[in-house]
């Protein structure tokens, strides 16, 4: 989903450049109040290995590969802004040292794995806590999470392609369409592993996921207890 | 004790990530974004402004080789490992009670 330099119109690049810069500002300004020295490994962890899951390419359909994005993770366990500073590290370093992604796009391949991929996720998982209490609630939060974060971000790709006339010579609809037939396949994959890695950290760690998070609402996980057995 | 589980978590994301590194150079490392295939559909083609030094993961001249693509990509794991403690560390709030 790594856009590159060429593919999108300057004013999209421009437009989509402006809008990360105030989720930018939000999320560091959110993370001066609320992150703490236990946030810091756990989010260099999670920042490192996605990362690394991001070089494994996967055969899904039609001949094509994908990879985990991560996102759903970075938000359920940090908070969307702290994992939209995270994701941004990823892309930056992958556009810069490899090529993986361009400089122009930059802006517009953090909007849609950085705040979509993020905050999507993080609200799905909210309301589906909301929704139904327990263990469902988790598990069908974290894998709505990590499915429709992808499928939305893919989503987004397609309308910023779609909208670049003179770069991308089709309509929105044959971008968006292409991208998000796609990616539903990818978000599965990912909703599993967002669901393995919940139950994990629920079963392992319960107190990592009742870090507060850096996020614009709060979420509170009130029936983790020492004998949670997970998911 | 709290330390020392913080570090325990370090450790297994450093050993998961270097078997994610190791697993994605040797058996998962072909790479057919659905982006790509979609924008070689329609005939779209980039126009890179930065010239990447590591390109497509890879170091110039010594392409193709699994094991430097292993410890290319176990190096760059451990650079965003470091940049993100150095973040946090320069993100976090001020004064702990």
């Amino acid at each position: 989903m790594h856009i590159p330099d060429g593919f999108l119109d300057i004013p999209i690049c421009i437009i989509t450049y402006l809008a990360v810069i105030v989720f930018w500002a939000f999320a560091l300004r959110k993370m001066k109040k609320v992150l703490s020295e236990r946030h810091i490994p756990l989010m260099a962890t999670l920042t490192a290995m996605f990362f690394a899951a991001q070089m494994m390419n996967y055969p899904i359909i039609g001949g094509t590969t994908a990879h985990l994005l991560g996102g759903p993770i970075l938000a359920i366990a940090l908070g969307p802004y702290a994992g939209l500073i995270s994701m941004t590290l990823i892309l930056f370093i992958q556009a810069l040292l490899f090529g993986d992604g361009g400089i122009t796009t930059l802006g517009a391949n953090v909007l849609n794995m950085g705040v979509i991929g993020v905050f999507i996720p993080y609200f799905i998982f909210l309301l589906s806590l909301k929704i139904m209490k327990g263990r469902r609630g988790i598990v069908v939060g974290a894998f709505l999470g990590g499915l429709v974060g992808d499928v939305l971000a893919a989503v987004f790709a397609g309308l910023e392609l779609g909208l670049s006339t003179l770069s991308f010579p089709y309509s929105i609809q044959i971008a968006v369409t292409a991208m998000s037939i796609h990616h539903f396949f990818i978000g599965v994959g990912e909703g599993i592993v967002t669901v393995m890695i919940v139950s994990i950290l629920l079963k392992q760690r319960p107190d990592l996921l009742k870090l507060p998070k850096v996020a614009p609402i709060r979420l509170d996980l009130p029936y983790i207890s020492k004998d949670s057995k997970g998911c | 004790m709290e330390m020392d589980r913080d570090r325990r978590i370090l450790m297994i994301g450093v050993i998961t990530s270097i078997i994610f590194v190791t697993v994605g150079c040797l058996w998962l490392s072909s790479s057919a974004e659905t982006l790509d295939e979609v924008a070689e559909r329609f005939g779209a083609q980039d126009l890179p402004l930065w010239s990447a030094p590591l390109p497509d993961y890879e170091i110039p001249g010594l392409e193709g080789n699994a094991l430097v693509d292993i410890v290319l990509g176990i190096g760059a794991t451990l650079l965003i490992l470091g940049l993100s403690f150095v973040m946090g560390k320069a993100l976090k709030v001020k004064e702990e009670f």
